[in-house]
């Protein structure tokens, strides 16, 4: 099988990148100076410069790794244009499960954070990238692919290309698209669903290319208007340090598992992000939990109001 | 090697020469709490459950002190462009000089800041005794 030299796309899209940049700062500023903030752009690039060093250190070992899989293949799979395509739909249905795993798994999610822990969404958030990821062992949910015998070559461009994919929907400048487009693709109404904190919208949204997977799996949720969506983590860092925001959930497991009980340590790091052994803190299914519960609340009483106004009014005394 | 250097250096000039244009246009603005209202929704979003029934803000509107039914305390401060909480616990500072109330959490990447309360300055650091006892 011939191999093809394959370049890295992601060098000939950063031009594009900084240039969309400048265009969404122009309109922020031109409609809303709010959503871009120099100190936070600084720290999301920062991010994105950091996660691009710590590849070059540990590109080696990916590679390393990705042959050995690729040595246990089924078959091997020709560089051909339905490979090409095949490869793209399983590469993302590969990272929607390391995404969603990357936000329920407390190991996956101290590397995933970094993306999540601006309180601004734009498109130098997208660039906000771990530096961790190698470390967090993400890499493992694309190795099925090279089992099946998709060359590590064309499961790194197609990584690439996803990535690229993922760029432009980290705006607000763009509301929605057509309904077939929004059906079918993750779009920036989607994904600003998945960088929210509010309770609705908690662990949402997985989807790098396709929203397809969301829909399938039952974790899609679909923008609403009526409620201003807020950006960032649960517990917002209040901190451009850029080595704190890099390492602090590493940090805190560290902290959480050396101070655990034997038997509850291993829960540190496999269970979701916020479970603590005593309840003390809060993960996002309670918060979502207590979310729905007063939504219920609300709507019971307000039918209750519709129904007899005068019994809903609050008596004195 | 150098041309993954120079890559690297072209990088870095990129990402500063961005974030200098957003200095340079202004972005973020100057975000200010406006008034009780604001400040209870800021502490809603901080703490999904906490509705504020008594509150200070700074005199310039940069942060706040709020209390719940249930006694918790919530300090708001201003994040760049955006506000952050923190429910307050044993681990705060704070220090009162006439009108002037200097917060920390405890967090050291959190920091601390100096809220200008006027008169109700000597109220509210009496209340936070209540937190760090």
């Amino acid at each position: 099988m011939t191999i093809p030299n394959l370049p890295n796309p992601i060098d000939y899209a950063v031009p594009g990148f900084i240039l969309l940049i400048i265009i969404e700062m122009i309109w922020a500023k031109r409609r809303a100076p709010e959503k871009y903030e120099p100190k936070d752009t600084l720290t999301s690039l920062a991010f994105g410069m950091g996660s691009t060093v710590a590849g070059l250190f540990v590109a080696s070992g990916v590679i390393a790794v990705s042959l050995w899989a690729y040595d246990f293949r089924l078959m091997t799979i020709p560089f051909t244009w339905w490979a090409w395509i095949i490869c793209f739909f399983i590469d993302d249905l590969a990272y929607y499960a390391f995404h969603r795993s990357a936000h329920r798994v407390r190991w996956f999610w101290a590397s995933h954070v970094n993306h999540h822990s601006s309180q601004h969404y734009n498109l130098s958030t997208a660039l906000r990238q771990t530096w961790t990821g190698f470390f967090a062992i993400s890499f493992i949910f694309r190795v099925p692919l090279l089992f099946l015998g998709f060359h590590p070559a064309m499961v790194a461009f197609i990584g690439a290309v996803n990535l690229i994919y993922q760029f432009w929907i980290h705006t607000e400048a763009i509301d929605r698209f057509p309904r077939w487009f929004e059906a079918v693709m993750n779009t920036p109404s989607h994904h600003r669903v998945h960088h929210a904190t509010n309770p609705r919208y908690l662990d949402r949204n997985y989807a790098g290319v396709f929203i397809i997977w969301d829909r399938m799996f039952g974790t899609f949720t679909q923008e609403v208007y009526d409620e201003p969506i807020r950006y960032g983590i649960v517990k917002q860092l209040g901190t451009f340090n850029l080595l704190w925001s890099v390492f602090h959930e590493w940090v805190g497991i560290a902290q959480d598992v050396w101070s655990a009980p034997w038997r509850h340590k291993l829960g540190y790091i496999w269970r979701q992000p916020g479970w603590t052994h005593d309840g003390s803190r809060e993960t996002s299914d309670t918060i979502r939990e207590r979310w729905q519960e007063e939504q219920a609340w609300k709507s019971l009483t307000s039918s209750s109001s519709a129904a007899d106004p005068v019994a809903a009014q609050p008596q004195a005394g | 090697m150098i041309a993954v250097i120079a890559k690297l250096g072209v990088s870095l000039l990129s990402i500063l020469a961005l974030a200098w244009l957003a200095k340079l246009m202004n972005l973020g603005g100057d975000l200010r709490i406006r008034d009780e209202d604001h400040a209870r929704a800021l502490a809603q979003e901080a703490v999904f459950g906490f509705v504020a029934t008594d509150m200070v803000i700074d005199r310039a509107g940069m942060g706040a002190l709020l209390k719940d039914a249930q006694g918790r305390q919530m300090l708001l401060r201003r994040h760049g462009a955006a506000f952050v909480g923190r429910l307050l616990d044993r681990r705060l500072e704070a220090r009162l000089d006439q009108n002037f109330l200097t917060i920390g959490t405890g967090e050291k990447t959190f920091g601390s800041i100096t809220l200008n309360l006027g008169d109700a300055a000597q109220y509210w650091a009496a209340g936070l005794r209540h937190v760090s006892a």
